[in-house]
């Protein structure tokens, strides 16, 4: 004889298991916490702000041939005082508000034609790294021409311009 | 009916749930993606094509290639040959760039 009596038995056994697996589910997962850092999505961010704004340093304001950046113009006159200055202005400007606070360090790495070797020339710094930062690197191409105090060789060379970015 | 309604609100918990690690593997193939170097290094490339003196365009293609090698883990060489008599553009460059996870060739006619 078939009757509806065991329906309910059925449901109140499914829901059970659900509320067991769903349970179990839970415990499993708060083992590993999952937070908006672990995304790198702001590390992305920063290096893309880092990224532009080193490009537009590198970037002549006039279409002459013959016409320098100010990062070129910055690294011949190791001028590390209007690195700091207009690196800074373009990744901490906001819209609105008061500015952002992020904090660099930069060096500058050529190769000695004599030795072959990969040296590097710190240009400057807001401040030393202590270790518990999270930067991210930023570089930049830089071509030098021969005419100038070029950091070595006095040759026409490319540099690379390498920034390390964090916020505290 | 309430049975139901359960079930929708489970699978609503999950999504949410699983919604923090969408951004995770855009934002890492964003980063891994070489985007940024291979622009800036092109860029550099191009430049360099137009140097006269043959002395200086070989410091230039062994800076580009050391320190690429170096700092960026890439490796990263070019070589320009003066355009076909007649064109347009001065040389045709080819540059190759690799840094183990993306490769990136491109013959430029500028």
């Amino acid at each position: 004889m078939v009757n509806s009596d065991g329906q309910l038995f059925t449901i109140e056994g499914i829901s059970a298991g659900l509320i067991m697996l769903l349970t179990a589910y839970i415990v499993v997962n708060t083992t590993s916490i999952y937070t908006p850092g672990d995304t790198h999505i702001s590390d992305m961010q920063l290096e893309q702000l880092g990224s532009d704004a080193l490009r537009l340093m590198n970037t002549p304001n006039t279409s002459a041939t013959s016409a320098e950046s100010s990062l070129q113009k910055i690294i011949i006159n190791n001028d590390t005082a209007q690195f700091s200055n207009t690196f800074l202005w373009f990744c901490n400007s906001t819209t609105s508000g008061t500015n952002d606070n992020l904090q660099f360090t930069a060096d500058l790495y050529y190769r000695d034609k004599n030795t072959n070797s990969v040296n590097k020339i710190h240009l400057t710094q807001t401040r030393n790294l202590i270790g518990g930062e999270h930067p991210v690197r930023v570089t930049e191409w830089v071509h030098l021409n021969s005419n100038g105090q070029v950091p070595v060789n006095n040759r026409e060379q490319a540099v690379l311009v390498e920034v390390l970015l964090w916020r505290d | 009916m309430g049975f139901i309604v359960s079930f929708a609100l489970f699978f609503l918990a999950i999504v949410v749930n699983q919604s923090t690690v969408v951004g995770q593997t855009t934002a890492e193939g964003v980063i891994e993606f070489p985007k940024n170097d291979i622009i800036d290094v092109r860029n550099e490339i191009l430049f360099s094509s137009g140097i006269v003196n043959p002395t200086n365009l070989t410091d230039v293609k062994n800076d580009i290639s050391s320190i690429g090698l170096a700092r960026k883990m890439a490796i990263i060489s070019f070589n320009a040959t003066p355009a076909p008599p007649g064109s347009s553009y001065k040389n045709v460059i080819l540059i190759h760039y690799n840094n183990g996870v993306t490769a990136y060739n491109e013959t430029a006619n500028y």
